[in-house]
């Protein structure tokens, strides 16, 4: 490609990148602002007075708890996910059953539920079984909502595995275990990581769920924790603004970590044909 | 197609390898016990957290229910009515515009990729950058972009009245492009998720082959659409799939942003049987709304799937 | 590895498990005579500290007050608390006390058998406590299902700086509304701030257009289905808003823009008037984070008279939230007995630490209020009617046409003569 071609691709994938990030930038501005300065004035000035109070009354708030809570069953509801996942995949990609397009076809129709038609019989549910005001419930809960959607993705990407390898390891005496753990598993790295990002970021932002099986404060997740900030007759946007930051910083940072994963992941994995 | 060549080269190595292990193979991996253990965790969650829900929203469908009196049964008529009903079939029509529309945008994202996957300078961090949006929550998502289309004090007409636009569109406002408008913050949310998934599927792709394709002489288009394309082709449906199921049970940004207004201008499957459930007390309808939609999805679906599915590989 | 694999998918499961078994074993309150009330309100700390603050000292004071009774209190913003109330009643699991809205809210979850009358508690301690006509909206066949806790009437708040600029009186009739929208237009001020997404703020704009040019019973008989909403005078109102929405009266885009961005346009002094209840006064009043010089540069008038038609001591408000006990809750009576001390505490902390108008009498003489104040008491005292918000009168269904049409109406997609048919049409239902 010749050099004005490449100024204008660059010229492009900025433009994209700018109006990608100023969000970001916006977001932070009207955290540092009061009601009024949010509402009137014009959304990238610098605040006229620095409200730092605003990141002050949000942690006062007791969001400590919250973010804890949002870190834990995240990370867990993730593991899970991720695992039985993969094992799923893993069985209905490389193992010879007959069913295995029918299971296949169930969990892609678990993709399909509308959340606010299932919160109801969900309720009952765990009702029932003593989990209503328990966190597990929402670990549980996540796992299995994020299953479907973690399983299409890990497919396209299982479906490429190359078969010799698994033929190799078997004439070499390898288990089933042995050969998903020690090498299919780590084949998937990038992937694995593409998914764990996704993952964290629906469990982190998740809030109908927590909103309606948790009502103790002490299980509630930050995403509950802003919505304290939206009132009957007022909204305080610059507390609001203060939580989403302070509950983006976290998220941003695994970002960044996991994201360089999926590189490493691919630069490392030896088994590229 | 790659396999079929590595395959080649295998049993000009190996003649007996892909026979033996084969036959070992087989037995390894149809043993059933094996087999359950590995689908079962993930069976039981989504039969008993999905599959349950979907089985009773069916039923609720079936009941004339406001979700806090007494639930009586009246057939179909729930299902009936809502053939019939015309604000249904509208926030299905918009729903479907949706779909459209992502499925359109996924042409875009798909370009961005493959740019970003050709080892250009600053790749990595444009990549990042593209990505960022995806982690706002949609509801933070919503409010942002309420503030942009304010029809006053939003940047987006403050720049157009700046470019000498004296009347500029009342973006939420007007029926007649509420819903393009609304796509704009969803075309934006959704970049980092598809970007993510392709750049991924993208470096997957064995660089031998783009190397010997390069010695070829192929323009880098050429590449992408001969070589690269091909070979995420199962990823790339992947996402159609995920594109049109998202869209058509798309939520919750259409509610904050406009709750489905003006006068019904925006409202979609999800946000229409959500106010039935929660707002107007009609539980019953709620629910045999809910279920169509996923009834329609399911087809829909099915039908996109038939349409992609090429000749040679009726995989999943 | 196999082993290992195995293990882990074992302790994967035994954890599963595990968590669906003992988290039975918590919940054993009740044994030791301990009584625990549960209560759900909707004014969280981050977004309504003064509310909350008046609710926990009153929690701890009855707590206090009465041993061996706790009360669990769980706070939800206004909107996941409509939410919560509704999944938690499908299940039969409502908290013992919670808060409620008037009449269509209200009848569904009476009709399921939810709410427990509240007739005794309401004759009983509470007898004359209330301010008259504002328990009515809670009651059904006569019996009385909550307990308001406000009461707001609507009226329009204006900015007396922008209006002395320009030479400009808060209007008495609608003529002169006119004049002062035709006014303000010429010298590019954003007349009237309107937040119509939340579609209740358009509906109070015609509710009084029809209160003034129909009379104070015409809406009510037509939602009551004593008369009919295709009266001329209900037309009438219609044709009055559009003629409002023609003149540019109110700030571009309303229909897109929500309530809490209005006011801030109206706050922001970007509009100078904003019809609104006056839940609003603390704004307008004491609140601190409000600016002095606009807070005093803040006036509001009644509703002007329409063509001469109208009395203008006739309102459209009425009593917001109000506190229920569930009908099933085991421990009724005491939770009775929180509602009767909560709402004999709350009427004078509310006025003067939240500045909440509240639906019982309170001697506010021996109080230091802001002239405002005391001027909406007053009004209030010579109220000739009260007509309650629309889509509170109205059924779930019925109010949800009702709004969608408000929307239309305003946005010029209907006619006024559709309009009211739309209307009859849900209300006949």
């Amino acid at each position: 490609m010749n050099r004005l071609g490449y100024i204008i691709l660059y010229l492009c994938l900025g433009a994209v990148a700018v109006f990608q990030i100023l969000p970001i930038v916006w977001l932070f501005l009207f955290s540092l602002k009061s009601n009024q300065q949010i509402f009137a004035g014009a959304p990238f000035a610098l605040p006229k007075e620095w409200e730092w109070e605003n990141y002050l009354k949000v942690w006062e708030g007791g969001i400590g708890t919250y973010f804890f809570n949002s870190v834990w069953i995240t990370a867990v509801a993730i593991i899970f996910t991720a695992l039985f996942a993969s094992m799923a995949t893993y069985a209905i990609t490389r193992m010879q059953w007959k069913l295995n397009k029918l299971v296949l076809g169930l969990f892609m129709v678990g993709l399909m539920i509308p959340i606010h038609s299932a919160i109801i019989p969900l309720f009952s549910m765990f009702l029932n079984v003593n989990l209503i005001d328990n966190p597990w419930s929402i670990v549980i809960t996540y796992t299995g909502y994020n299953l479907p959607i973690t399983m299409m993705i890990l497919l396209g990407f299982y479906y490429t595995l190359p078969r010799e390898i698994e033929e190799a390891a078997i004439i070499d005496g390898c288990s089933i275990h042995r050969m998903f753990f020690r090498i299919i598993l780590p084949m998937t790295t990038p992937v694995l990581s593409t998914i764990v990002i996704i993952n964290m970021i629906y469990n982190w932002n998740e809030f109908v769920f927590v909103n309606t099986f948790i009502s103790s404060d002490k299980y509630k997740t930050l995403t509950v924790g802003i919505q304290n900030f939206i009132g009957q007759y007022m909204t305080d946007w610059g507390a609001i603004g203060a939580t989403l930051i302070i509950s983006l910083l976290p998220i941003l940072i695994a970002f960044i970590f996991f994201s360089n994963k999926v590189v490493e992941g691919i630069s490392s994995s030896a088994v590229k044909g | 197609m790659k396999n079929e060549k590595e395959e080649d080269n295998l049993f000009m190595v190996y003649p007996f390898l892909s026979l033996k292990g084969g036959r070992i193979m087989n037995k390894v991996m149809s043993n059933k016990w094996m087999i359950t253990i590995y689908i079962l965790p993930a069976l039981l969650l989504v039969g008993i957290l999905i599959f349950i829900p979907i089985i009773l929203t069916a039923y609720y469908g079936l009941m004339e229910w406001n979700g806090i009196g007494a639930m009586k049964f009246i057939g179909l008529e729930n299902y009936i009515q809502a053939v019939q009903d015309k604000k249904f079939w509208d926030s299905a029509y918009h729903s479907f515009l949706l779909a459209i529309f992502s499925t359109l945008s996924l042409v875009v994202y798909l370009a961005v990729s493959m740019i970003l996957a050709s080892k250009i300078k600053g790749a990595d961090l444009l990549r990042k950058i593209y990505l960022i949006p995806m982690l706002l929550s949609s509801v933070a998502i919503a409010q942002l972009w309420i503030k942009v289309f304010n029809p006053t004090n939003g940047i987006l007409n403050q720049f157009l009245m700046f470019l000498g636009v004296e009347k500029p569109p009342i973006w939420l406002a007007n029926p007649d492009i509420v819903l393009y408008a609304i796509f704009i913050p969803i075309l934006w949310q959704y970049a980092g998720f598809y970007i993510l998934i392709y750049y991924a599927a993208l470096k997957n792709i064995p660089n031998s082959l783009i190397e010997a394709a390069k010695i070829d002489g192929a323009t880098p288009f050429q590449i992408a659409y001969k070589i690269k394309l091909p070979l995420i082709m199962g990823v790339v449906k992947v996402t159609i799939v995920l594109a049109i199921v998202g869209s058509l049970k798309y939520f919750d940004l259409i509610y904050v942003m406009t709750n489905g207004g003006p006068n019904g201008a925006s409202e979609v499957m999800a946000s229409y049987m959500y106010k039935l459930a929660f707002s107007t007390n009609d539980f019953g309808y709620g629910s045999a709304i809910g279920f169509l939609l996923l009834i329609i999805t399911l087809v829909v679906t099915i039908i996109i799937r038939r349409l992609t599915a090429s000749d040679e590989e009726v995989q999943y | 590895m196999n082993k290992k694999a195995v293990t882990l998918f074992l302790a994967l499961a035994l954890m599963l498990l595990a968590m669906v078994g003992c988290s039975g074993a918590e919940e054993s309150n009740s044994a030791s005579g301990e009584k625990t009330i549960e209560f759900m309100h909707l004014w969280p700390e981050g977004s309504s500290a003064k509310h909350n603050k008046i609710v926990s000292d009153i929690v701890a004071d009855f707590e206090s007050q009465n041993e061996g009774v706790t009360v669990d209190v769980e706070v939800l913003s206004n909107e996941q608390y409509k939410n919560k109330i509704k999944v938690l009643a499908t299940s039969d699991e409502l908290p013992d006390v919670g808060m409620t809205w008037a009449a269509g809210y209200l009848k569904p979850y009476v009709e399921g058998n939810k709410f427990a009358p509240l007739d005794d508690v309401l004759e009983g301690e509470l007898a004359g406590s209330f301010v008259s006509g504002t328990t009515e909206p809670y009651a059904v066949d006569g019996s009385t299902y909550g307990l308001p806790l406000e009461l707001n009437i609507a009226n329009i708040f204006y900015n007396k700086a922008i209006f002395e600029k320009y030479g400009l009186e808060a209007p008495e009739t609608y003529e002169e509304l006119k004049n002062v929208v035709k006014t303000l237009k010429e010298n590019d001020v954003a007349p009237i701030a309107l937040g119509n997404k939340d579609r209740w703020t358009g509906s109070m704009w015609y509710m009084y257009f029809a209160d003034r040019i129909g009379g104070a019973e015409v809406l009510t008989e037509a939602i009551s289905g004593g008369g009919s909403f295709e009266d001329p005078s209900l037309i009438k109102a219609a044709e009055k808003v559009q003629e409002l929405v023609d003149m540019g009266a109110f700030i571009r885009g309303f229909n897109g823009i929500s309530d809490q961005e209005a006011k801030s346009m109206f706050m922001n002094e970007q509009a100078a008037m904003y019809l609104i209840a006056t839940w609003d006064l603390p704004n307008y009043t004491t609140n601190e984070e409000v600016p002095q010089e606009f807070r005093d540069s803040v006036g509001y008038f009644k509703f002007p008279t329409v063509n001469g038609k109208g009395d203008k001591n006739s309102y459209v408000g009425g009593p917001g939230v109000g506190m229920f006990v569930a009908e099933n809750s085991d421990v009724k009576a005491e939770a009775k007995e929180f509602v009767s001390f909560f709402i004999k505490e709350w009427g004078e902390k509310s006025v003067k630490d939240a500045g909440v108008i509240p639906a019982t009498k309170v001697d506010t003489e021996s109080m230091e209020l802001p002239q405002m104040y005391v001027n909406v008491l007053n009004d209030l005292n010579n109220a000739s009617n009260l007509t309650l918000y629309a889509d509170v009168q109205m059924s779930s269904d019925a109010a949800q046409v009702h709004l969608n049409q408000i929307q239309a109406l305003f946005g010029g997609e209907v006619t006024p003569e559709q309009f009211t048919e739309a209307h009859e049409e849900a209300l006949s239902k």
